[in-house]
């Protein structure tokens, strides 16, 4: 378990850019939103889903995600088919805010070209200048203000 | 100094289908066709809006707003229900998130934009702030609601509405409210919490000199100048077809896909006097919080109270603890946050779904 400045982020996870994370098991891919997203978004107040057999692109925008007024977006880190969602979500989105990596798992998707893609998100250690990055950009706003 | 587009109309009221077209057309516009930002200030025929994951039928009364030809249609960005009128100043604006001078994160976003908005009201004489929760506030009463979404890569849609002046009749009548157990006592919650720009100033004010406000503020704050415009040829092609997809849908304005909700009421005896608290739940999340009772405490810091609540979840855990960030001594004579989280489980024991 890994704690990048202050912000939990699992080593054995890959990160998309737009916070969603992704569990690789062979070609099935768990998919979830980071610590850092529920820690800025505050509570979660729905989920809006797409469907089981849904095909998604790397980076597509594959869900929607309310925290008080936001409205934000679930970006698939890998392509292929949806072949699962986390129904506990419809009735408990804090689940995302509790527990980010474990229950609150959003869906899974079975790969088409995992191996390839997987160089396309952070993991490890090239995580540390993404969050460097978007804390500095956060800081640097509140600066020059 | 560069130029942000702007569209302004404070004279003609626009349908929700086109105003919640030309706005959703705004971001589109920077990501996908090269806009600089676009600012729309307008005003809506007599209408209430739900927000995009809100269930309108539990939301609204829709036959009343039928019967006083109210339209009701469901805007693209989060939030709950909006009356606008000729006298409630809409606003749109398609912002870049990498914009300088805007704040990252989602609660940077809405502090900058709070910020010109404030700005905007202070100006007109009105000592206006933000309210953590997403709204602007006089005293600890609403006068702005504002909401946003991510729907390109790039670029936001930006909400707000403000209250030049506001009717809570109407607005008993036509929004499925907790169930208050008498009129008069909906009506004096309700304008305890919300408060307008004529109200605050003691005398009537033209709309223009409201959005001219607004302008000014963000001129200041961007270092942009205005350049008035109105939709181009791609543009409008895509507010048609908005209008076509989304907001004259029947699928789009009764959409299922939203939380369910439920609403109750509880009355807990404290040594301070009685509780009563009425509750909104979207899922379980609160969405509406109304404090009231026949106990000693301020306007103030009872809407403090709500609004440390609202949008957060409905778990007793989080209730107690949001209240304990928010709480002061004294606030309500009597009470403690035990006490008082005793009583919104209270309300939470008697929901039902709508």
């Amino acid at each position: 378990m890994a704690d990048i400045k202050g912000y939990d982020m699992p080593d054995e996870l890959y990160y998309h850019e737009e916070h969603s994370w992704a569990r690789v098991e062979g070609n099935r891919v768990t998919v979830g939103m980071d610590d850092m997203f529920q820690k800025e978004a505050g509570d979660i107040v729905f989920v809006d889903l797409p469907e089981e057999e849904d095909e998604v692109e790397q980076g597509e925008v594959c869900g929607k995600i309310q925290s008080r007024k936001w409205i934000g977006k679930l970006c698939a880190p890998v392509s292929g088919e949806i072949v699962e969602i986390n129904e506990e979500l419809e009735d408990e989105t804090s689940l995302i805010n509790q527990d980010p990596y474990g229950k609150g798992w959003i869906l899974v998707i079975e790969g088409n070209d995992v191996e390839n893609e997987l160089a396309n998100l952070m993991h490890g250690d090239s995580l540390i200048p993404f969050i460097d990055r978007e804390i500095q950009r956060t800081e640097e706003e509140r600066a020059n203000a | 100094m560069y130029s942000w587009r702007l569209f302004k109309d404070t004279i003609n009221p626009v349908s929700t289908a086109l105003g919640l077209s030309i706005d959703d057309t705004l971001p589109l516009s920077l990501a996908q066709h090269g806009s600089p930002p676009i600012l729309h200030l307008y005003i809506f025929k007599p209408s209430a809006i739900v927000g995009k994951y809100q269930d309108i039928e539990a939301a609204l009364r829709l036959d009343r707003c039928r019967n006083s030809e109210i339209e009701y249609n469901r805007r693209s960005t989060g939030g709950g229900t909006v009356i606008m009128g000729p006298k409630v100043v809409a606003l749109g604006l398609g912002i870049g998130i990498n914009q300088p001078g805007l704040k990252k994160g989602i609660g940077g976003i809405f502090e900058s934009l709070s910020a010109v908005l404030t700005k905007a009201l202070r100006d007109l004489g009105v000592n206006a702030g933000f309210r953590p929760k997403n709204d602007l506030e006089v005293d600890g009463k609403k006068i702005a609601g504002l909401s946003a979404a991510l729907e390109t890569e790039k670029a936001i849609l930006f909400h707000a509405s403000l209250l030049v002046d506001f009717n809570i009749p109407l607005m008993l009548d036509i929004m499925n409210q907790p169930p208050l157990k008498l009129y008069d006592k909906g009506y004096n919650c309700f304008s305890q919490r919300i408060t307008t720009i004529t109200e605050q100033l003691g005398h009537d004010i033209e709309m223009e000199r409201v959005v001219e406000a607004i302008e000014n503020a963000f001129s200041q704050k961007f270092g942009a100048s205005f350049e008035k415009d109105e939709p181009d040829t791609w543009e409008k092609k895509n507010i048609e077809d908005f209008i076509t997809r989304r907001y004259t849908n029947h699928d789009w304005i009764f959409s299922h896909k939203h939380p369910r909700s439920k609403m109750g009421m509880g009355e807990f005896k404290t040594p301070g006097g009685l509780l009563e608290i009425y509750l909104s739940l979207a899922g379980n999340t609160i969405e509406h919080i109304i404090i009231t009772g026949d106990f000693f405490s301020t306007t103030k810091d009872i809407n403090l109270l709500e609004s440390s609540l609202k949008w957060t979840s409905a778990k007793r855990d989080k209730i107690e603890e949001h209240l304990t960030e928010a709480w002061k001594e004294d606030m309500i004579y009597g009470v403690n946050v035990s006490t008082l989280t005793e009583a919104i489980e209270k309300a939470k024991e008697n929901l039902v779904t709508i």
